[in-house]
């Protein structure tokens, strides 16, 4: 095998150390929106209303059963026909927040369910209203189980940047794939870019740990 | 204004096709302690539950403090409750559960102060003060920091009861407060019930099982039996003189098991 240790320092770190800043961005993002996007989907789908209710679970239901892939390109290639003109980068978080928050919201869903009935009928009593009761009894509660499931899905959302790729964001892999294309050495750059990949899950399923045990210590009781 | 804390008039209640209160007519008056007994299945938690509104009636009308319960007047005319308005009668009454019902992430303290601070807009410090006093009422103040994990089942239950306390509700609802309780636990939280009752400040609808209790502590006991009222009397009377034919047998079969 012929590897370059000159071409990997001078040529492809540098623009690979760039690249790995766009794709954390992206993973952070696309997760932060995810959980506040699933939370809102899984209200929505628990709604009274069946004419709130029913639509979201449509919803849902559409998004899972579709490729993330073909989503990023339905939201790149249609969104400019509304008049929206969102950056690739943009567009392309939105398109992975999207797709994990429909599969957020069941997580979500899951924790809630866990809490006791007594719990929510505690807070009926008790007269606190229902805001307070998500915010203070409901929500304490149901979140510590779901950590790790939630964390999984960090996981799963940078692994899923790549697809980013497709339209032409500058993350790690549209990166090491234009290095190759422009040296026609694709040897190092995509050996860093799995090694990036492996160091940053890396990196990321600490934290998630970290996150499981404060709130293990922090919250349950 | 009547003297009535709470009266039922033709409620009915059911699950899909099973009718649980069947035109129950029912009062209560003001500081009186009525104890419901029943078989299993009778509709006797349904009472308090309906009363609680954890549960919707179907039909009839629930005055409380001569004001209805899942109904208001606006305008002159009777029409379905608001949230505001259900929230205001709703502040009357508190509740007791079988199974306390504690919130499991917050100390004994945090459970008393979580709802005077929201709903009543209490500082934090003003809300420990109160509850301080009425965790100690229940003997408990020394267990203000610990967690319901960490409290046997009657602490839990006699912080249940601090925690509705701290409310202020004029009438209190107990749902079968000693059934999940290990035998030698049930004293402590009966020794609070009866202080309660003994004060004369609460209207209190009990729901037990703990028949030498129930006769010591009513005012009146009111066996109900397929979601109406079969007899109420006077505890005496209810246990040592049961008129009708259905009472008798459950008299019989309860102090049989004993």
């Amino acid at each position: 095998m012929d590897w370059r240790w000159d071409f990997t320092f001078e040529v492809v770190m540098p623009r690979m150390i760039e690249a790995a800043g766009v794709t954390a961005w992206a993973t952070v993002a696309s997760f932060c929106l995810a959980l506040v996007g699933g939370l809102i989907l899984m209200l929505l789908k628990q709604h009274r209303s069946v004419w709130i209710s029913r639509p979201t679970t449509e919803f849902i239901e559409f998004i899972r059963a579709t490729p993330l892939l073909v989503q990023i390109f339905f939201l790149f290639f249609l969104l400019p026909d509304f008049g929206i003109t969102l950056p690739p980068l943009t567009t392309g978080i939105l398109a992975i927040a999207i797709y994990n928050s429909a599969l957020c919201a069941e997580v979500y869903r899951a924790g809630f369910e866990a809490v006791p009935r007594g719990q929510w009928e505690a807070c009926v009593a008790l007269n606190i209203s229902t805001y307070r009761t998500f915010r203070d009894i409901i929500i304490p509660q149901s979140l510590p189980p779901i950590i790790p499931a939630l964390g999984n899905y960090f996981v799963a959302i940078f692994k899923e940047t790549p697809l980013l790729s497709f339209v032409a964001v500058a993350e790690i892999m549209q990166i090491s794939k234009l290095i190759g294309a422009e040296y026609y050495r694709f040897t190092e750059a995509v050996t860093i870019a799995g090694i990036f990949f492996l160091v940053m899950s890396l990196i990321a399923a600490f934290m998630i740990r970290q996150v499981e045990n404060f709130v293990k210590h922090r919250i349950v009781r | 204004m009547t003297d009535f804390a709470i009266q039922f008039d033709k409620v009915c209640k059911a699950y899909d096709d099973l009718d649980v209160l069947t035109d129950l007519d029912f009062a209560v008056r003001k500081g009186e302690v009525v104890t419901i007994m029943g078989p299993s299945g009778s509709g006797k938690t349904t009472v308090l539950r309906v009363l609680m509104t954890l549960e919707e009636i179907q039909d009839g009308v629930i005055l409380v403090q001569d004001e209805p319960l899942n109904k208001m007047y606006k305008n002159g005319d009777l029409v379905d409750a608001d949230k505001a308005h259900v929230r205001k009668i709703r502040s009357k009454i508190g509740m007791v559960f079988q199974n306390f019902n504690l919130f499991p992430h917050m100390t004994a303290l945090g459970n008393c102060i979580e709802a005077p601070m929201y709903t009543k807009g209490l500082s934090k410090q003003e809300a420990s003060e109160e509850a301080m006093k009425l965790l100690a009422m229940v003997g408990l103040a020394d267990k203000a920091n610990q967690y319901p994990s960490q409290l046997s089942g009657g602490q839990q239950q006699r912080v249940a009861i601090a925690r509705s306390l701290c409310m202020h509700p004029e009438i209190l609802l107990f749902d079968e407060p000693t059934s999940a309780l290990d035998p030698e636990m049930v004293g402590e939280v009966l020794k609070v019930i009866r202080d309660l009752a003994d004060s004369g400040r609460y209207t209190i609808l009990l729901v037990t099982h703990q028949m030498g209790f129930a006769k010591e502590v009513s005012d009146r006991v009111c066996f109900i039996d397929g979601g109406k009222i079969v007899e109420e009397n006077i505890p005496s009377e209810i246990f040592e003189n049961p008129k009708t034919e259905r009472l008798q047998q459950f008299l019989s079969k309860v102090l049989e098991a004993r």
